[in-house]
């Protein structure tokens, strides 16, 4: 009654064990753990990694945290005035920390900086005997930093990773309707426009572009470069690092105002958008 | 052959189940004054809610008579999170990281319906490379979800194989999700107007291969299991579950297909880009419990080639976005709307409601487990203790998923 399918009793534990008998003979699939390291996708979310100089403590990712873990203090310093202007407020970071007992690993804080402070790392051996000691402090965050990858290439069809976008920026603000729109251009170009420059990044030693545009002054775009080193990207808009002799500009004090204060960009979000 | 002869070879054979224990009736007298029968008394035992056959913590409390269930009625909420509470204060972004999470074997799935709801509030278009590239997740996740279940199901049997089997399936098309997503379980990929990032370079290969290597080995997986008498004296015949019993219930996904209720919404209301596909309905008539576990096989077959079709398309699309630029603020317009999604393990529903803030006013999740799970008390009276486990393991739910 109850061996109707199979026609001889125990035909079907007997393929069972023939194909435990085939497995037998194979490959382990094991994995070494602990003395092999698993290679982990560049996307793979397993910590978040804080390059402390680019944040501007815009408090976002704070906000937008579904559960609240990122704690953030700050306060304003305000900037002696340089020659012939006023003298500016400025956001000084104190304490950036990320609870990783309560982080759902959701990736909205990475999503949302404007500023490109905050990074997956695929690093996940941080488990702790005390669940206090998984609140990471932003020297722990900015130790992570080193351990972030580059992101991987697009599929032909694609734009290219927004990081590389970013990282190709150039540093001033020239005409940002025909970044964006650059940005957003897909298809094959997009994939040649990544590969050419990862060229120009071998080329170009990724310290001298900040320094570049000085001499020439009609060529306002950098070489676009790859992300090397996730400190290379700057926030669009930031103040270069040492003072080059002042070139008269009309829209240098403008382009520094709106990268000190985020109102002013998120001002003017909505227009690059529609 | 008597009866009497036949009745005692049956209790003879393997796992017999509830054939080898007579019922009360037939065992009590006809005649009260040959025999004296011993005074017999219900006895409630509760299953859960830490048990290792409810994966996680559903409780069952069972009137017994003896070994036979008389009576079961499922109690519901232990893990119960209030998500749909808390979808009134999240935005819609953080809306995805919660809808992931209810239904842990199929958060793509689960992000879909919320995505789907408020792109149709907002009439937005999707582009058509982000179609195809959710339509090849949702199907890679249902893979994963019955593969996951194909394992874990006869563990519940006794058969301790068969889930390394899934679990290296299941590893392989995980890389490949992995990789695009950054997640292995809560994916976080799908966003309102398309997908989070574009699919990184090689990555259709990788997923065509991974695809392909799981079609090749599933036969493994089905010579280990689907013919072994044990197995099949276990599930064959136990936990029948009628065709009137489902649509009372709202029972749905395999566990109703296997009763023989052809309902897809991947092919009765096309979504993504199902409209274009060939979705093959797998459906069984005997709707036990063996019925359903083949569904699932077979299920996974169809979106195995579901998958290659996808890659297929996504490799011929011209190139272009596969997001969309959103506002800073995303809100919905007012008004209402219901999108249900077929999940691996059923009908899954959100009915969004907005009041044009960037928070849901109101976001009802219908949840395909929470159904499924109900229809047990209609399913187990009369089964013994034993093959609770064997019906409970087959309803293929997820408690997350019944609590919400």
């Amino acid at each position: 009654m109850m061996f109707h399918v199979a026609r001889i009793p125990g035909e079907g534990l007997a393929k069972g064990l023939a194909v435990t008998l085939r497995h037998m003979l194979r490959k382990s699939e094991t994995q070494q753990y602990p003395e092999v390291h698993p290679d982990l996708p560049p996307r793979s979310r397993g910590v978040i990694a804080l390059v402390e100089e680019n944040c501007t403590v815009c408090m976002l990712c704070a906000r937008e945290c579904p559960d609240w873990c990122i704690y953030i203090d700050s306060h304003k310093e305000t900037l002696p005035a340089p020659e012939g202007g006023r003298p500016r407020a400025r956001n000084v970071l104190d304490r950036f920390a990320i609870d990783f007992s309560l982080c759902m690993y959701c990736g909205i804080c990475v999503e949302v900086c404007p500023f490109d402070a905050l990074f997956w790392s695929p690093e996940f051996e941080y488990a702790e005997y005390d669940i206090r000691d998984l609140i990471h402090e932003k020297d722990r965050l900015g130790e992570w930093a080193q351990t972030v990858p580059p992101p991987p290439p697009h599929e032909v069809g694609a734009g290219p990773p927004k990081e590389i976008a970013a990282a190709s920026r150039p540093a001033t603000r020239t005409a940002p309707p025909g970044r964006t729109a650059e940005a957003e251009k897909g298809g094959t170009a997009a994939g040649a426009r990544t590969e050419s420059a990862d060229e120009a990044a071998t080329a170009v030693p990724s310290g001298t572009a900040e320094a570049s545009p000085g001499p020439s002054a009609s060529v306002r775009r950098e070489p676009p470069r790859a992300m090397r080193d996730i400190r290379s990207i700057r926030p669009p808009g930031a103040l270069p690092k040492a003072p080059k002799n002042p070139k008269p500009d009309p829209q240098d004090p403008q382009d520094s105002q709106n990268s000190q204060e985020p109102s002013t960009r998120k001002k003017d979000g909505p227009k690059e958008e529609s | 052959m008597t009866e009497e002869g036949m009745r005692r070879e049956r209790v003879v054979g393997i796992g017999a189940g509830a054939d080898a224990v007579q019922p009360r009736e037939l065992c009590t007298p006809k005649d009260p004054a040959t025999s004296k029968e011993l005074a017999t008394e219900d006895m409630v035992l509760n299953i859960g809610p830490q048990h290792p056959s409810t994966h996680g913590v559903l409780r069952l409390r069972l009137t017994l008579d003896g070994e036979r269930i008389a009576a079961a009625e499922p109690i519901v909420g232990y893990m119960h999170r209030g998500a749909e509470k808390l979808f009134e204060v999240r935005d819609y972004r953080q809306i995805i990281v919660l809808a992931n999470r209810h239904d842990w074997l199929s958060a793509f799935a689960n992000e879909l319906g919320v995505v789907l709801a408020v792109e149709r509030m907002l009439g937005m278009e999707v582009p058509r490379r982000a179609v195809w590239a959710r339509t090849l997740l949702a199907e890679l996740n249902r893979v994963l979800n019955h593969l996951m279940f194909l394992g874990s199901y006869p563990l519940e049997l006794g058969a301790i194989t068969p889930v390394f089997y899934a679990f290296r399936e299941r590893e392989t098309l995980q890389h490949v999700m992995e990789e695009i997503s950054g997640g292995r379980m809560h994916y976080m990929f799908n966003r309102v107007g398309g997908l989070k990032e574009d699919l990184p370079l090689g990555w259709l290969d990788r997923v065509a291969h991974a695809v392909a290597d799981v079609r090749r080995r599933l036969p493994d997986i089905e010579e280990l299991i689907f013919g072994n008498e044990i197995f099949l004296a276990r599930t064959r015949g136990i936990g029948v579950l009628d065709r009137e019993t489902i649509m009372q219930y709202g029972v749905s996904g395999p566990v109703a297909r296997a009763s023989g209720v052809d309902l897809d919404l991947r092919r009765d209301e096309p979504y993504l880009a199902y409209g274009e596909l060939p979705v093959k309905v797998v459906t069984r008539s005997a709707g036990d419990c063996n019925a359903r576990f083949q569904v699932l096989l077979d299920q996974v077959r169809v979106s195995l080639d579901l998958a290659d079709a996808c890659v297929a398309r996504l490799r011929d699309l011209p190139p272009g976005p596969i997001n969309q630029r959103l506002p800073k603020v995303l809100k919905v317009p007012e008004g209402h709307t219901y999108a249900w999604t077929e999940n691996p393990l059923g009908l899954n529903g959100y009915y969004l409601v907005s009041r044009g803030e960037k928070t849901p006013w109101r976001l009802k999740l219908r949840s395909a487990s929470y159904n499924n799970i109900q229809v047990l008390r209609e399913m187990l009276p009369g089964h013994l203790v034993s093959d609770m486990v064997a019906i409970l393991g087959s309803m293929f739910f997820v408690v997350g998923d019944i609590d919400k």
